[in-house]
């Protein structure tokens, strides 16, 4: 279970406060929605729950399963299971993807205390993956994320969290740049990393991915906090109502 | 030109040196006679200070403060053990060592120049006796000094499999002066690697390496240098290429470690549709220096020229590129581009990157970038936030940037022994 305790974040060098008292529960096997204007502190939730440099926690926490992760480094909390699909999925020039791929998988494996994969096992099973997430194979040797359309980068960050097992998955704007085509192949395989052991947070500012990957709970963030929570018609109310009554309400 | 007094106590040292070993160095008397004439020119002109274009970040006058006692062969050395972890066996079978000055193991296809000396074939002759050589005064030094070399020689046609392999090795506290002499006839192919060791844990030396090379039209030529360095190690190598038209020549130069590495490399195009392929990376730790000064002369029209440098630095450690490239008035339809990229580890590092395009023609394609940069934190967090590590997140990354220029290396034996030794200076 992700519980979010009055969390309260600025920017390290800056003295802009972002979240401002923001509480949240996301148990296990549940997905939830976080919609909310720009600029309402979206990505700065999810770069946060991933361990980002440049924000500074000055009041509250984040507990996952139980235990605080705020103190740790983002590779530790990948290895306690947190995920994070990023919006703008990052180039590594000269670093191929199955490298990548094979680095990150043995890394969590190995802090998880299981065994690393061998060469073929790997292959197999990223081969598995990918074939699921419509992903070229031959695109995989080539430098992570270089060149690709907006619709490979997502699909290739829905393939690293399959990959990676978590049970934590923060999805940051994924709808964002995909034709529908694409927002259907993603969803899909978002859906199937749906289960009784894994939570979910889905960050957008439309609805429309949400007809896809349909949550138990929406929750509108503005100002820093949660504004307002209810089930997933809320998410088709303010597609209709906009995000006004909550912009209005935060000056 | 002015005629300048010598001044320091090395160059003193140098030509003392030089007098005390005359007699022992090879050659008949015109090869004397060239070295007595070359030491007289660097007499005149000392070691290059900063005030030469060429050395503008390399001052040796300055850096060079003591001068070891030339050695002129004696040393011990097998391929087997001297080529280094990363070169397999196979590669040993086709090495040939010099050490302490002297070639100590030969192979098929390669003499040594001590030997020919007496009896040098006109094209070696004339060689030695290159005029190009006398503008610079660390290679009238290397003339006035070499005790040994490589020639080489590649028959037209000829298509040689495996690299050719030219380790250089030292005892401590010696100067050594090599001089290499190729040939590679018209339409052959070949690969030749030198490989200049100071394996970790050896002391002070000095040691110059001149290579003349002269490729024949439509030779393919892939030409590596890998340029191990430590504290209080100085190395000068020079490459003088020739190239005929519709030649293909790929240079690749690797320099790593602690100590003072110049690498000079001039490229003459002298016949058409040739291209000049160049790659170099260097990882230069704590105090180390390494330069890489280039001058690219296009002569003739429709050639091509590439240069991608890349450097890792951490420490104080300093790296420079100079890339001259000359276009000639008449040598339109020149292709030339340049590309020099310093990863930055620390922030008492520095890279002094200077291009220079002297474009004389005015139908040609010429650019060039530099560019200086520290590890992308964002990256660094991308990678950290797939559970990767950061110490390996930033070795990633690290080895991406340097495996770049790496990857322009075709041979996979050869790429792959450049990977490792990479990695392992990497790691050191």
């Amino acid at each position: 279970m992700l519980e979010i305790k009055n969390l309260h974040v600025k920017l390290a060098d800056e003295d802009k406060v972002i979240l401002k008292g923001l509480t949240l529960t996301v148990p296990k096997g549940e997905v939830h929605a976080i919609m909310g204007p720009n600029g309402s502190g979206k990505s700065t939730l999810a770069y946060v729950l991933a361990g980002r440099e440049g924000y500074e926690v000055t009041d509250g926490d984040i507990l996952w399963n139980g235990e605080s992760i705020i103190e740790m480094e983002p590779d530790e909390r990948a290895a306690k299971g947190v995920f994070l699909a990023f919006q703008y999925p990052m180039e590594i020039p000269g670093v191929a993807g199955l490298t990548f791929l094979r680095t990150a998988t043995n890394a969590v494996r190995k802090k998880r205390e299981l065994t690393e994969m061998t060469t073929p096992e790997f292959m197999k099973f990223v081969k598995e993956k990918a074939a699921k997430l419509n992903i070229d194979f031959e695109m995989l040797k080539r430098p992570v994320n270089v060149g690709f359309s907006g619709g490979e980068k997502k699909r290739s960050e829905i393939l690293q969290m399959a990959m990676l097992e978590p049970t934590l998955c923060v999805l940051d704007e994924t709808d964002s740049g995909l034709d529908i085509d694409a927002l259907k192949v993603v969803s899909d395989g978002v859906n199937a990393l749906r289960g009784p052991d894994r939570a979910m947070l889905v960050i957008t500012h439309y609805q429309r991915l949400l007809n896809h990957i349909v949550p138990d709970k929406v929750h509108v963030l503005a100002d820093g906090r949660i504004q307002k929570t209810g089930g997933k018609e809320l998410a088709l109310e303010l597609e209709k109502s906009g995000y006004a009554e909550f912009t209005g309400k935060a000056a | 030109m002015t005629v300048q007094m010598l001044s320091t106590k090395a160059e003193q040292a140098i030509l003392a040196s030089f007098e005390a070993n005359a007699a022992k160095l090879p050659g008949g008397a015109a090869v004397a006679a060239l070295r007595r004439a070359a030491i007289g020119a660097f007499a005149s002109k000392g070691l290059p200070s900063r005030r030469v274009e060429e050395f503008k970040y390399t001052d040796l006058k300055a850096n060079v403060k003591d001068v070891l006692p030339l050695a002129t062969g004696g040393g011990t050395g097998d391929a087997a053990t001297s080529l280094g972890a990363h070169f397999g066996p196979e590669f040993a079978a086709n090495a040939v060592v010099f050490a302490d000055g002297r070639g100590v193991a030969a192979k098929a296809g390669v003499t040594c120049l001590a030997d020919t000396l007496g009896n040098a074939p006109d094209w070696v002759a004339a060689a030695l006796a290159d005029a190009e050589l006398s503008a610079s005064s660390d290679l009238l030094l290397n003339t006035a000094l070499f005790s040994d070399g490589a020639v080489i020689d590649i028959a037209a046609g000829a298509e040689v499999a495996e690299p050719i392999v030219i380790v250089a090795t030292a005892t401590d506290n010696a100067m050594t002066a090599l001089r290499h002499v190729i040939r590679v006839g018209a339409g052959a192919k070949a690969t030749i690697v030198e490989i200049e060791r100071a394996p970790e844990g050896s002391g002070a030396r000095q040691s110059s390496a001149l290579t003349q090379i002269a490729i024949g039209d439509g030779a393919e030529v892939v030409h590596i240098k890998v340029v191990e360095t430590h504290k209080g190690s100085l190395h000068l190598s020079h490459w003088q290429v020739n190239l005929g038209a519709n030649v293909t020549y790929k240079p690749f130069q690797m320099t790593l470690g602690e100590g003072l590495a110049r690498n000079g490399l001039n490229v003459l195009f002298n016949g058409q549709h040739s291209t000049f392929d160049y790659g170099a990376a260097s990882i230069v730790h704590g105090t180390g220096h390494a330069d890489s000064s280039l001058i690219v002369d296009h002569k003739v029209p429709h050639c091509t020229s590439r240069e991608l440098f890349k450097t890792v630095l951490d420490g104080q450690a300093r790296a420079v590129f100079q890339g001259r490239v000359i276009v000639r008035p008449n040598a339109q339809k020149t292709d030339g581009k340049q590309m020099a990229q310093a990863l930055m580890l620390s922030p008492d590092a520095e890279f002094d990157s200077k291009p220079e395009l002297e474009i004389y023609a005015d139908d040609v394609v010429c650019g060039h970038g530099s560019t200086a940069a520290e590890i992308d934190p964002d990256l660094v967090f991308y990678c950290t936030s797939r559970g990767i590590p950061t110490a390996v997140a930033r070795g990633l990354l690290i080895e991406s940037f340097i495996g770049e220029a790496i990857d322009k290396v075709e041979h996979e034996g050869l790429r792959e022994a450049l990977g490792g030794i990479a990695r392992d200076s990497l790691t050191a």
